[in-house]
């Protein structure tokens, strides 16, 4: 049943619940037939507690509540919003933050150098198990606040962490704090602007350091909106103006996030007139989208790196000519055109364009599609003769990875094929298992608009999100001087030079940089999404 | 069947009369079975030997090709992955004609062996089993087919060959048990069997050499039938994800990657489909046939 989902229902019932109240004189409204609201489709969230948001739904959703310290221009570059001033001493290493004044929360309190020390404090405490608790490992204390766990990822409870609080972060007066971090790094004014570095209200906890258990379901921020009512579940989450917003205030008064469970169901009622904006068009419906939407249909780049990883315990692909070879293999401009219609543009680094310091061809030879080349390259390394990509079905992925396998097919005359999983979540546990998984399909958005984004959490020994276990030492100092950097140009030279080690051991292949194809309805204007993949909320504006 | 025609026929006298000989002698005059059965030979002909259809290989596939339309190497175009839609849709018969007739196999079997014990014993079995078969028909078949098949299928190496077929088999048998049962009790209460058991032959001789041979007929047209609707059931599996997968070639599987692009390409939608309704047609028209053959009411 295309168009037809459950928010309609609920808001068929919501009008005859209206209709039957309004003899009464009841006072509710319907914010969706507010003159001045908008609607904008989104999944439903994982969560709404700021330090345990990692994806980009809950983000979406959080930007409307909460207020960053700093934004991002065009080319990337942190200023503050939240923050009056944000400074650090000649070594990056400590960081004094300075809000600006008369902010408060959407329940009224003041916000203070206090709201912010808490949060933190909270998302970085072990035993809360935040997701996005890694974004705080810089700042000096962190460790004292992890358990020690006896047996790795073992089924033992890891023991009570040492404290409650990092020492690296102390509130300086009513509206300033100060972060010392481990070790110098230039780019933490960047790192400050996610969305785990949102302040929270006193009316969050319900004592020292502990989170109230539904403050997730309603949210108190402050952000230009305040969540109106509760997050309905699988339905919507709608947000309204506060009154008297000291910062930017955004054009429309009201936000409903719809949450849909289907991108075709949620395209379908963007057509319809039924939504205002749809983040992310189907590529099934790409074909037909410019006819459709005609100019109400926009494209912005966006961070998103697709790429495939190769477990290091796969022996069969150890020689890096073998990992060479298969990318070569692999025309990634035809990809980019037939299976995504343009949609995302062919990887030719391990760097999104949209980060200062990526170059446009950082891999060189290595990633252009040379079949001729790559045969002789893989005949004479004597690659394997099967190969298997695995990736997870729940993504929409089985399209381009039975392409890239026909890729493969014709260009080495090999065997390949795409083995789905059923969730990210299974096909990372076996590979944690050690399973023989072939290449694994994985993806990667940036946290904040720094090549170190990419190359630390991706490549480094110990980076979050190195499934694969890629290991090179050259590779980890070069990263890591290139944080400590003092000025920007010397960091991103460093950073160009670990690159450059990747281009050599291959250990994955780049394939695609994403971007956002959006598209929006007549009553909306002036719709943009910036590279996190989010709508502008304060530029987004009611048609004529 | 002793009043039909039975002293004016021309045939050689001497030679016996079968329900099936009888029935075989009226469907040679039916054109609905001859289509049916012409239809059926083709589509197992192209199920055993698909090389005889096509030379191409329905794994070559070019993205360079997306979506082109026909051309002289390719009857019916291309598909989103540039593979040959006439190729895959030959080759897709094979996995279709061996997950039906080895689903129907398994349903005939659980079906034959539950009719015939509730049908010849009776009294508390035949409520016992008839009652399972009761409880059987309860469970909506797609519910029933989708919890069972995805935790069948849960390994992500297989091709989903087996799972299908067992789901398709333990879900499909009821109908045909129910048929079982009727038969034997029409046929265990002819004068021959009770000859047979005033003779002294043991329940398995009777069941297996008098009972069965007699009861087979509607059981058969039974299974014909199902082996049309196994047909769709892969193919609604398939394209609901929970059927073959991976290297498997289907219609459900090849109706499943084309729907979403049904707006830009209609063909790769279409012609499986075309191949997949034509052969579950093909089958009930032949159970149809054979039904009518087999009932002396109506002829």
């Amino acid at each position: 049943m295309p168009g037809k989902s459950p928010w309609k229902m609920a808001a068929g019932a919501a009008a005859i619940v209206l209709l039957a109240a309004g003899c009464s004189g009841s006072t509710s409204e319907d914010t969706e037939s507010l003159p001045n609201s908008i609607s904008i489709g989104i999944v439903e969230p994982s969560s709404l507690v700021p330090s345990n948001t990692v994806e980009a739904n809950g983000s979406q959703v959080l930007a409307s509540l909460f207020y960053p310290l700093v934004r991002f221009d065009a080319k990337g570059a942190p200023y503050p919003v939240a923050a009056q001033s944000i400074t650090a001493d000649k070594q990056k290493r400590v960081w004094t933050v300075k809000l600006r004044p008369g902010f408060t929360f959407s329940n009224g309190e003041p916000v203070t150098a206090d709201n912010y020390v808490n949060a933190w404090n909270y998302g970085a405490y072990g035993p809360h198990a935040q997701d996005a608790s890694y974004f705080f490992k810089r700042i000096d204390g962190y460790a004292d606040l992890q358990g020690k766990d006896a047996d790795g990822d073992g089924p033992q409870k890891p023991g009570e962490p040492k404290a409650k609080e990092m020492r690296g972060l102390k509130k300086v007066d009513n509206l300033t704090f100060r972060v010392t971090l481990t070790e110098g790094f230039a780019g933490w004014a960047s790192v400050m602007g996610y969305d785990a570095f949102y302040p929270l209200p006193k009316a969050a906890f319900s004592g020292e350091g502990e989170l109230k258990k539904d403050f997730g379901e309603a949210p108190i921020g402050n952000g230009p909106f305040k969540i109106k009512g509760k997050w309905e579940h699988d339905e919507k989450i709608v947000v309204e103006q506060v009154a008297d917003f000291k910062g930017t205030v955004p054009k429309v008064a009201a936000i409903t996030w719809k949450i849909y469970q289907d991108l075709g169901a949620q395209y379908a009622d963007l057509v319809a007139g039924n939504l205002d904006v749809e983040t992310k068009i189907p590529i099934e419906s790409l074909g037909s989208a410019s006819g459709d939407l005609g100019n109400r249909l926009g494209k912005s780049p966006s961070s998103a790196f697709h790429f495939v990883g190769f477990p290091v315990y796969e022996q069969k692909y150890k020689n890096p000519d073998v990992r060479r070879a298969l990318s070569m293999a692999i025309n990634r401009g035809e990809m980019t055109d037939q299976v995504f219609l343009g949609a995302e543009t062919p990887a030719n680094g391990f760097v999104s364009p949209v980060v200062n310091g990526a170059r446009p061809n950082a891999c060189g030879e290595a990633c252009e599609y040379n079949p001729t080349k790559a045969r002789q390259l893989y005949t004479a390394a004597d690659g394997p003769k099967d190969i298997k990509i695995t990736y997870n079905v729940d993504g929409g992925h089985k399209a381009w990875v039975d392409a890239m396998c026909n890729q493969i097919k014709a260009s080495l005359g090999i065997n390949c094929t795409g083995v789905g999983e059923p969730k990210l979540k299974t096909l990372l546990d076996k590979v944690r298992a050690k399973q023989d998984v072939g290449l694994i399909r994985l993806a990667w958005t940036m946290d904040y608009p720094l090549m170190e984004s990419y190359l630390g959490p991706l490549f480094t020994s110990d980076g979050s999100s190195n499934y694969y276990g890629y290991k090179n030492s050259t590779f980890d100092s070069l990263v890591r001087q290139g944080s400590a950097a003092t000025d920007t140009a010397q960091a991103v030279k460093l950073w160009r030079e670990a690159e450059d080690i990747l281009v050599k051991d291959m250990p994955v292949l780049p394939l695609r940089f994403g971007q956002n194809v959006f598209g929006y309805s007549e009553r909306v204007t002036d719709v943009t999404m910036d590279p996190f993949q989010k709508v502008d909320i304060y530029a987004i504006d009611i048609a004529g | 069947m002793s009043d039909y025609n039975a002293v004016s026929t021309v045939e050689a006298p001497g030679k016996s009369r079968t329900l099936a000989g009888d029935a075989w002698l009226d469907l040679r005059s039916r054109k609905v079975f001859w289509i049916a059965a012409v239809l059926v030979v083709v589509i197992l002909v192209m199920a055993f030997w698909p090389s005889l259809f096509t030379s191409v290989d329905p794994r070559d596939c070019l993205l360079a090709r997306k979506h082109a339309g026909a051309s002289g190497g390719a009857l019916f175009g291309y598909d989103f992955q540039g593979c040959d839609v006439y190729a895959k849709t030959v080759y897709g018969a094979r996995d279709s004609i061996v997950v039906s007739v080895s689903a129907t196999l398994v349903a005939g079997l659980i079906g034959l062996v539950v009719g015939l014990l509730a049908g010849y014993f009776g009294g508390w079995l035949d409520a016992l089993l008839s009652r399972f078969v009761d409880v059987m028909l309860a469970i909506p078949f797609l519910l029933g087919a989708i919890v069972l098949a995805k935790r069948l299928s849960a390994d992500p190496q297989s091709n989903g060959i087996v799972a299908v077929i067992v789901t398709l088999g333990v879900l499909g048998w009821t109908t045909a048990a129910r048929v079982m049962r009727s038969a034997v009790i029409e046929a265990k209460n002819q004068d021959y069997v009770t000859a047979a058991r005033m003779l002294g032959a043991s329940p398995a001789r009777l069941m297996l050499r008098h009972i069965l041979p007699n009861a087979f007929g509607p059981f058969i047209v039974v299974l014909t039938v199902l082996l049309g609707i196994n047909i769709a059931g892969e193919a609604t599996l398939s394209y609901l994800g929970v059927g073959l997968k991976g290297d498997a070639i289907s219609w459900g599987l090849a109706i499943a990657e084309a729907g979403p692009y049904a707006r830009t390409a209609a063909g790769p939608l279409v012609w499986p489909s075309v191949f997949l309704a034509a052969t579950v047609l093909a089958f009930i028209m032949l159970g149809d046939a054979v039904r009518d053959a087999f009932d002396p009411k109506l002829r």
